[in-house]
């Protein structure tokens, strides 16, 4: 473990996932699931992640300038509608930007609403989420006749990577290396390449840019001038205006970055993933992207981890009909929270160990006794996950300073 | 060779008070100069008029022999002027270099720091100094000392040579202190000039080249350290204006309302701010407490009230052990508590007066019961003190922000008084209320203790200590230095007591 420790996070997290990945597949072999380590399960996850994780990066970018912005879903829906019009207006790519816009449009409400007038930032945001699904909905009825749905649009389309997962290279029909192994069906080998794969093959490239955007955004809020200043407003305002930063205007740009970010991930919804405006289709997603970020401690890689992690539980449930496969992830959450135990154990942390093996018995006792778990089980697994996160890493978790605070001009 | 800073005839005005009144101050470069006073003396606006914050009314200001007008800090950071607050301006989470740099960060075209040019600056600066710090520790993780240096740093960084520190010590433990004055040592070794303002005599006299007093807001003497006593500093910062004690006959018997007994408090980084204090307080007794603020008087407060953890000691109230009770069983226990800061401790400014009445005692008759407020019942009581206590507002229904600071004073001591407790605790009653309301407080505090009320009174108001007190006690560092009988002693002496220019003995102060 030390070890591990000590490795820089390119070796770190692929054995990290090498690890989680072995834990999934020892759980198959005593279930009767094969859905836990199947392709399409982390071609799901990835789809559902996407928005979750923009959303959530988009609450990085706000709350680390010390605005809370729970308005992501209603950002996001903003996102769906303006993203769905762009594209059946002017294409795909030029869509995705109107997304982005459109996202922008409510962050930068968001920020009149909480920078400039100190309204409490949890009630501001409220308002955005109430407000979005109206305005799309009048909007929808204006335009296309029809209160939740538009016309069906155009996706800016997907990729296959080369001798991977056989995409085509200069026309060239590579072969599809991972499938192959695959369908070996060797014991966690076989496994990992069908999982890897899930993610490799139909990537959309709105998922590729968001992969793109954990160490884009690293750089830009950790080595640059801007960065430093944006995080400065959320840690300590005070001391950033006293060195003459402009904080109010470092706060509004954060503000409606989030709502861009939110605002394409709704972009992708309505137009790669269900190929149209549809009402209702963000599924509460700004809300979960919300929670990744608290999971993802404020940093763009924990983020996207959430966002993975969120992602692989509804997308395990997508295509889980009869509930076995949900089921089967009672156990994992078993073995997992007797390892939080051990954890705690070694940490001399009494009352944790407690908690999480009580946590871990009653999930074991509910996965010998049902056969499958029931639909809502799984809409809840991420809040649960957040709180579990919650009460037994709260110590870990450091939310900007001064996230939530009003800053006025003057203080100091 | 022109002096670092000369400001000639400074003065400034606020409504109702002149904060700084024709101040005149030279200092020379190379030099470290201490300015002392009182509270309220002027040190701090005429720092801000010097660092930019505020414009002086009238008056001119030259730095290193030229005539200067700052209309910001910038101008005065321009001028190589920098200051160090007393309270810091630093991130926790950022890394001391990214505070370092702050607002002054080398970049390249695109916007990226140059982390490496900083760094190299940052050595540079440092060592020119004799200062060490890490630059990529966490804030979070240094002590006090070390985040000082981190903001003396972050001056000399933006290029200042003339340092203003305002009440550097009063954040430090004495070790910290000392590393401080090594600090400044170096400093002045490296031909930076320091303005450090101060009201701790011993230090002034350790460090300082030279030293201006200041008292309401004119400078009394400005002179070099040599053959200056605390004794004479202590005289010349506090006056010799004598108090009037008010010679009202004894009322103090010999039961113990309150008894304290190696009382200890730590702050939240483990450092005691109170150690061992042992302290009774009798029936019909006023005990006042002395002490320059930020000593450990609010702490004792906190304790004795129950709103912050001991570390060890007992508190007793008529006998009974309330170490381990509540806030709220203390309170029912028998304490009245005038907060010192009454907009956030003593009321709550938006509602009614007859809630602002109840508050503290709202499970209590006639305001209430365990689990329900008696509406009647409490607005006959806040009717009863409005006139008792001479509040004076148009009826009991208006919020408390629309009373004038005397009057929400009379709303609380009433409210604390009504409810006949056996101590009352009473942290700057008279602070920023009228002559008036001044004279009623007063009036009513010893009216009640005439009936045999405890009082613990806490005051930087020394006539107000005096004048009240059956017994006075100096805190000094969180320990009790001082036992005093108020019939002799002067507003001069509590000074030097309170500044530990003076000592007693420990079995005296016992």
């Amino acid at each position: 473990m030390k070890w591990l420790q000590d490795q820089p996070a390119w070796i770190r997290w692929p054995i990290y996932a090498l690890l989680g990945i072995l834990l999934l597949t020892i759980v198959q072999s005593i279930s009767d699931t094969e859905r836990l380590t199947a392709t399409p399960t982390s071609r799901e996850m990835l789809r559902w992640a996407v928005p979750i994780f923009l959303a959530g990066l988009g609450g990085l970018f706000s709350e680390r300038a010390g605005v809370v912005n729970i308005g992501l879903e209603g950002m996001l829906i903003l996102g769906m509608w303006f993203g769905a019009w762009g594209s059946i207006e002017y294409g795909p790519w030029i869509g995705l930007a109107i997304g982005m816009a459109g996202g922008a449009l409510g962050g930068f409400l968001h920020a009149i609403a909480t920078v400039t007038f100190g309204v409490d930032h949890i009630i501001s945001g409220v308002a955005i989420n109430i407000l979005a699904p109206a305005i799309t909905r009048y909007l929808s009825d204006e335009l296309w006749d029809s209160p939740t749905t538009s016309p069906s649009t155009e996706s800016v389309g997907d990729w296959d990577v080369p001798v991977l997962a056989g995409g085509s290279l200069f026309g060239w029909e590579s072969p599809d290396v991972l499938l192959t192994i695959a369908n070996w069906e060797w014991w966690f080998l076989s496994d990992v390449a069908a999982l890897t794969r899930g993610l490799l093959r139909g990537t959309h490239w709105v998922a590729i840019i968001a992969i793109l955007l954990v160490p884009a955004t690293s750089w830009l809020l950790w080595r640059t001038r801007f960065g430093l200043r944006l995080r400065i407003s959320g840690e300590n305002p005070s001391a950033g205006a006293a060195q003459g930063i402009n904080i109010i205007r470092y706060k509004y740009v954060a503000v409606i970055i989030s709502g861009a970010l939110a605002g394409l991930g709704g972009a992708f919804i309505s137009t790669e993933l269900s190929g149209l405006f549809q009402g209702g289709n963000s599924a509460g997603r700004g809300f979960i992207g919300l929670a990744a970020l608290i999971f993802g401690n404020w940093r763009p890689g924990g983020v996207l981890l959430g966002a993975l992690l969120f992602g692989y539980v509804f997308g395990l449930d997508l295509k889980d009909l009869d509930g076995t496969a949900s089921h089967a992830l009672l156990l994992v959450n078993t073995i997992v929270l007797i390892g939080v135990a051990a954890w705690a154990i070694t940490r001399k942390r009494k009352a944790d160990a407690i908690l999480a093996t009580i946590l871990g018995a009653l999930a074991f006792i509910w996965w010998v006794a049902a056969e499958a778990v029931p639909n809502w089980w799984s809409n809840i697994l991420p809040y649960v996950l957040v709180l579990l996160v919650l009460v037994f890493f709260a110590q870990r978790l450091r939310m900007p300073a001064a996230l939530g605070q009003p800053f006025r001009k003057g203080d100091s | 060779m022109s002096a670092a800073i000369e400001l000639t005839g400074i003065t400034k005005r606020f409504p109702g008070v002149i904060a700084n009144d024709n101040v005149n101050l030279t200092v020379e470069k190379g030099e470290i100069h201490a300015i002392c006073g009182e509270n309220g003396a002027g040190k701090s606006t005429l720092m801000k008029i010097l660092y930019g914050m505020q414009p002086a009314d009238e008056g001119t200001m030259k730095v290193n022999g030229e005539e200067v007008v700052f209309g910001s800090p910038t101008d005065a950071i321009d001028r190589g002027i920098g200051m160090v607050h007393q309270h810091f301006m630093l991130a926790d989470q950022l890394t001391v270099l990214e505070n370092i740099i702050l607002g002054a960060e080398p970049t390249s075209a695109g916007g990226a720091i140059k982390f490496k040019e900083a760094e190299a600056h940052l050595a540079e600066v440092a060592d020119d100094y004799g200062l060490t710090i890490d630059p990529d520790d966490m804030v979070e993780s240094l002590e006090v000392g070390e985040r000082q240096r981190v903001e003396i740093i972050k001056v000399l960084y933006r290029g200042a040579e003339i340092l203003i520190l305002d009440e550097p010590t009063a954040v430090l433990v004495p070790q910290e202190v000392e590393a401080l004055f090594d600090n400044m040592r170096e400093l002045k070794e490296g031909g930076a000039t320091i303005i450090f303002i101060d009201h701790k005599l011993d230090e002034v006299l350790e460090i300082s080249d030279s030293i201006t007093v200041l008292r309401h807001g004119k400078t009394v003497a400005s002179m070099p350290n040599d053959g200056v006593t605390a004794h004479d500093l202590a005289e010349l910062m506090v006056g010799s204006e004598l108090p009037t004690p008010d010679t009202t006959e004894s009322t103090v018997t010999d039961h113990v309302a309150l008894a304290i007994s190696e009382l200890t408090v730590a702050d939240e980084d483990g450092r005691a701010v109170i150690e061992n204090i042992n302290l009774s307080i009798r029936k019909g007794e006023i005990l006042g407490i002395a002490g320059v603020e930020g000593n450990g008087q609010g702490d004792l407060v906190d304790a004795i009230i129950g709103t912050t953890d001991i570390l060890g000691g007992s508190i007793s109230l008529l006998g009974d052990d309330i170490t381990r009770l509540s806030v709220r069983k203390r309170r029912e226990a028998g304490i009245g508590y005038v907060p010192e800061d009454r907009h956030h401790e003593g009321l709550m400014l938006d509602a009614p007066l007859w809630e602002n009445a109840a508050l503290g005692h709202q499970t209590q008759a006639p305001y209430g019961s365990r689990w329900l407020l008696n509406r009647k019942g409490a607005r006959a009581q806040t009717t009863t003190i409005k006139e008792e206590f001479d509040v004076r507002t148009p009826n009991i229904d208006v919020s408390a922000h629309a009373l004038s600071g005397g009057n929400q004073q009379k709303l609380i001591i009433g409210r604390e008084l009504t409810s006949n407790p056996s101590l009352l605790i009473a942290a700057h009653p008279t602070r920023g209320i009228d002559v008036g309301a001044q004279a009623a407080v007063w009036e009513q505090i010893r009216a009640a203790r005439a009936d045999g009320l405890a009082t613990l009174l806490i005051s930087a108001d020394l006539d107000e200590l005096i004048g009240l007190s059956d017994t006075i006690v100096v805190m000094l560092r969180g320990k009790l230095v001082a036992r005093l009988a108020p019939e002799d002693v002067t507003p001069r002496d509590l000074g030097a007591y309170m500044t530990g220019a003076a000592h007693q003995d420990d079995s005296e102060a016992a």
